[in-house]
């Protein structure tokens, strides 16, 4: 549907002004990633020229081979990516069904104690995470689950955010529907697996890649509990890394560049879910 | 004959490729695992390595598992760790943030019998005299050193000879020599320093600048539990930093890069930092050309004009410690293991050049053939111990904010030290 | 079988169904949640040192008031307000009018989104790590101020100032999530029927009537939820301001609540005096959202 405009001056300042705001505004933030993306083709002696040069004299491609195969050259890098991927991938995926679980219960079912179960789970978000570390890894340990992929996913299997936006989400999606389906004699777990979730795409997609891109992120949590060096996630490697090799910061950008690709990759891939975020809702208005 | 030569010489061989670790009886059969959390080291880990799989082959009841932390993280990680009652088997921290591990408690005495020693008098006469002190209590070693490190300065020749000063005369003695060669080696753009002439190792105040406040007569905690002695000294050396800082002579400042690290690329960035010996190893591996040349020297830690007293910069040590809460056949393997480890102080001198306190090392020729050991080794004996007791990670943010306060943040060194007086009581009066 | 006729028994029917599809919900926050945040408050009473073998004493209300005296907590709350303030202000108004802006074009949309959006998917040691290389003295920061503000060879200490690395800081954080919550408001936006804003075009109503008479009061409860996020999200704050003190900048006026809490914890080993901020904050967050939220009258948290 296209929108009927007034070509009128105003309009057409006003729309310059908006294109220039917006460009510029684009421009200034990706800065620091063209910065990271062109410093890692340099040497460290011209990242820190003034003035800087923003594009490297002779790509020095072997910043890249060093951040891959690591300053002890064991190549665990490739195997600290797929740790990322894989924790990343398990929780954006179980956040996105358990979200959709649990608000399909808080929007469509009046049961006692609803509103303290909501309240109670958008409470947890003002939880900031050091203050409960310690404790989690307690009962991590507890159930002999540090150093694994478990131990890593299980305490971000959900979270408070998913759980509003799903519900959100589903207060919106037209009840008439579900109850036509308990009047065929639809059971309950049916009615959710084969009409709400299978309708939650836009909202299924923009949580999940909420959940991947915050765990993405994580540093303190596997820095804890993943002990060995084939357990360690992308920003351990990072840390570690930079601690190693802090003065050649061409290397140093290298591994920031291979750690954002993958991310960077999923995100322009599935952008056209992400930003179609209005649809999220106008989905569920139909 | 000629055969039982060749035999020999093939036994030789093969005795250097695969080295036997000692096959420990009481281990047999027992299988068990260890666990071994040290910080990163990209000189050290292989070796170790190493000799863990040496170990190993000659037990093969113990499996160790050997993981590197960052070292900037591995205090938390490895005090976490215990918190959850699930700390390694064997670890190695600093030992001012390892002492608090001995005082709750949570760390097993050495097992002599394991670690090769009839008793700790034995063990002792290993080492140079009083480097085993801070990790005994009541009669028990709590620790083996691995490494005991001072710093010296390290200087770069081509740097000197660039500003029109000539190395062998013109090197720092005094802090204010320091201050005024650094003048002379500073280039800006604008207020921009693009070379520095010295730099401090900013995060580490205990190790590295309560030296230069003792040297003036002060002293950080007394023999009797009070707090930051003799205003004076504090105040000049809070004054030095003032004018080092970039509020004042802008000669440094700890947002640049570290000044050792730069110090290695011989990019004329840095002509004097502050480091082990282990820079040596670190250098030759990152920069070859410039450790064979003839180009930098190391210089011993400067001392104040009107010093009061030769104070060095302090040793720091990294001690290997075994977990209490271990199995007891877990923490008899521990000490074999790292007995084993530990006795290849030659190797650890040559590849990673950190040293044993041991003192048939010190005496080496491997040692005495390094360059500069013997400034390092100077300093060493007129050195001591960095403060230690259960508060001295908070002290030494406590030093860190004071100093850096005064050198950033334009706050006047007199309102800097009665905070830090107040802050350093109260931590000490927590214990 | 009853095909439920009446709506009573049909409703209390689905509503054990309801409880089946939130228990697995409850029982994770359960765990994972409310059982830490719990036990933080009960370790807030003890004396409890993280190392400690002995078990800890009960002391009452003593860390509390320990806490309470204490400059540094002081310190560090104002830290956390400055912060707080500091980023909330310029992340709420740039992300709206990133956010009006963007949903007034038809063109280009997704690309300027995704360039918005684009810090927000790098990680934060890496969006550290780049911005510590920048705001290195001889770093990209001071060439582009200079650059800008004609003022050639000046050292603005990004990262050595006690302001400018408040600043920093703040800088840094609205950098990266500004694109999050702008895609928060284009949704909002988004949710908003055309056919209002068709209406008011035909009345001849200008833009900027249209943003303030249509636009924001019937974006009302994206905003309500997208200010107490960014509340929040900047109370949590952690990661910048623990990876800028590591690399020598001061912690003083950096050293925000949650920041303190690691350090008391694992630096000084009081988990006592650690779990009584903890609990202090997240009384805070939970008092300030309820606020915010009441305060606006927004239905949008209430079913």
């Amino acid at each position: 549907m296209r929108r009927s405009r007034a070509f009128s001056f105003p309009a057409v300042a006003f729309s310059s002004l908006t294109w220039v705001i917006l460009l510029s505004a684009a421009a200034v933030i990706f800065v620091p990633i063209a910065f990271m993306a062109g410093a890692s083709l340099m040497n460290s002696a011209d990242i820190m020229q003034m003035p800087y040069g923003w594009l490297p004299r002779s790509p020095k491609w072997a910043n890249f081979l060093q951040a891959l195969a690591g300053n002890d050259g064991q190549w665990i890098f490739p195997r600290n990516i797929l740790n990322s991927l894989v924790v990343s991938l398990s929780i954006a995926a179980s956040t996105v069904f358990l979200s959709a679980l649990t608000g399909y219960g808080l929007a469509k079912f009046r049961f006692r104690g609803r509103n303290t179960v909501f309240m109670g789970i958008m409470a947890t978000m003002m939880i900031p995470f050091e203050t409960v570390m310690i404790p989690l890894y307690i009962i991590i340990v507890r159930l002999g689950l540090q150093n694994s992929y478990g131990g890593l996913i299980l305490p971000f299997l959900m979270n408070a955010f998913g759980v509003f936006l799903m519900r959100q989400y589903l207060l919106s999606f037209p009840s008439e529907m579900l109850d036509a389906a308990r009047i065929d004699g639809c059971s309950e777990p049916r009615i959710f697996f084969s009409i709400v979730f299978k309708n939650a795409g836009p909202a299924a997609a923009t949580l999940a890649i909420l959940a991947f891109r915050q765990q993405w992120d994580n540093l303190l949590w596997p820095l804890l509990v993943a002990q060995s060096e084939e357990m360690k996630t992308i920003p351990a490697y990072i840390v570690k890394f930079a601690a190693e090799k802090s003065s050649d910061e061409g290397a140093m950008m290298a591994v920031a560049a291979i750690a954002s690709l993958p991310v960077f990759a999923l995100f322009l891939t599935l952008s056209k879910y992400f930003l179609g975020g209005a649809s999220v809702y106008s989905a569920g208005k139909e | 004959m000629k055969r039982m030569a060749a035999l020999a010489a093939f036994a030789i061989f093969a005795a250097s490729a695969f080295a036997q670790a000692p096959v420990i009886p009481e281990l047999k059969g027992k299988a068990m695992e260890i666990t071994i959390w040290t910080h990163e080291d990209p000189n050290r880990v292989p070796i170790e390595q190493r000799y863990i799989a040496e170990f190993m082959a000659a037990n093969p009841s113990v499996k160790v598992t050997y993981v590197t932390y960052p070292s900037a993280k591995i205090r938390e990680i490895i005090t976490t760790g215990f918190a959850a009652n699930q700390g390694p088997d064997i670890f190695n921290l600093e030992l001012f943030d390892e002492y608090p591990f001995i005082t709750n408690g949570r760390v097993a005495p050495v097992d002599f019998k394991m670690a090769g020693s009839k008793d700790l008098k034995d063990l002792e006469s290993k080492y140079l005299p009083g480097m085993l002190t801070s990790v005994i209590d009541g009669g028990k070693a709590y620790g083996l050193p691995v490494e005991l490190t001072n710093w010296c300065v390290y200087l770069n020749k081509k740097i000197f000879r660039d500003a029109g000063l000539d190395p062998d005369k013109d090197w720092p003695k005094t802090w204010e020599d320091v201050m005024a060669v650094s003048e002379k080696l500073v280039k800006r753009d604008g207020q921009i320093i693009t070379r520095r002439g010295f730099d401090f190792r900013y995060p580490y105040y205990l190790t590295s600048i309560v030296p230069m406040v003792e040297q003036l007569g002060g002293e950080l905690v007394s023999r009797d539990g009070k707090a930051i002695l003799n205003d004076a000294a504090w105040l000049k050396v809070l004054q030095y930093f003032k004018d080092f800082g970039p509020n004042g002579k802008n000669l440094g400042s700890p947002t640049y890069t570290d000044a050792r690290k730069l110090f290695d690329n011989d990019k004329n960035e840095i002509a004097m930092s502050l480091s082990g010996l282990y820079q040596e190893a670190r250098m030759k591996n990152a920069n070859p050309a410039f450790y064979n040349s003839k180009d930098w020297m190391v210089i011993p830690f400067p001392q104040w004009k009107d010093a009061k007293k030769k104070v060095p910069n302090n040793y720091y040590g990294h001690y290997y410690m075994v977990n209490a809460q271990s199995p007891k056949i877990e923490q008899q393997a521990s000490w074999a293991l790292l007995s084993y480890m530990l006795s290849h102080g030659q190797e650890y001198l040559e590849k990673v050049a950190i040293v044993q306190p041991m003192k048939a090392l010190m005496e080496s020729a491997t040692l005495k053939a390094m360059p500069y050991s013997d400034v390092f080794v100077k300093d060493m004996n007129a050195a001591h111990m960095v403060y230690y007791g259960a508060s001295s990670s908070k002290i030494d943010a406590m030093l860190k904010e004071a100093f850096e306060s005064v050198m950033l943040a334009g706050v006047e060194p007199q309102k800097a030290l009665d905070k830090l007086r107040k802050d350093v009581t109260a931590a000490l009066a927590e214990q | 079988m009853n095909k439920g006729r009446s709506g009573e028994s049909l409703e209390r029917k689905t509503a054990r169904w309801g409880w089946f599809f939130v228990a697995p919900g409850v029982l994770f926050f359960s765990a994972f949640s409310l059982y830490p945040i719990l036990n933080a408050f009960w370790t807030s009473f003890f004396n409890k040192k993280l190392l400690s073998l002995k078990p800890p004493k009960f002391i009452g209300l003593d860390n509390y008031g320990k806490v309470l005296s204490s400059p540094d907590f002081w310190n560090s709350v104002g830290a956390t307000a400055i912060f707080a303030a500091g980023a909330f202000v310029p992340m709420f108004l740039l992300s709206l009018l990133f956010a009006v802006l963007v949903t007034s074009r038809t063109r280009w949309r997704r690309g300027i989104q995704m360039a918005l959006y684009s810090p927000a998917v790098l990680s934060s040691v890496v969006a550290a790590l780049i911005w510590l290389l920048m705001f290195d003295p001889r770093g990209l920061a001071n060439q582009m101020a200079n650059a800008l503000m004609r003022t050639p060879g000046i050292d603005h200490k990004w990262l050595a100032d006690a302001t400018m690395v408040r600043i920093s800081t703040i800088v840094v954080y609205v950098w990266k999530y500004v694109g999050y919550f702008t895609i928060l408001f284009v949704t909002g936006i988004g949710k908003i029927p055309q056919s209002v804003n068709e209406a008011a075009v035909i009345d001849g109503a200008n833009a900027f009537q249209r943003f303030f008479r249509i636009t924001l009061p019937l974006l009302k409860p994206t905003t309500v939820l997208v200010s107490v996020m960014i509340l929040i999200q900047c109370l949590k704050t952690f990661s910048t301001q623990y990876l800028f003190t590591q690399r020598g900048a001061p912690l003083g006026p950096i050293n925000v609540l949650t920041l303190n809490i690691y350090n008391t914890a694992l630096r000084d080993q009081n988990l006592g005096r650690a779990s009584v901020m903890a609990v202090l904050l997240f009384a805070f967050m939970l008092l300030l959202s309820w606020t915010q939220i009441r305060f606006s009258r927004s239905g949008e948290l209430e079913s």
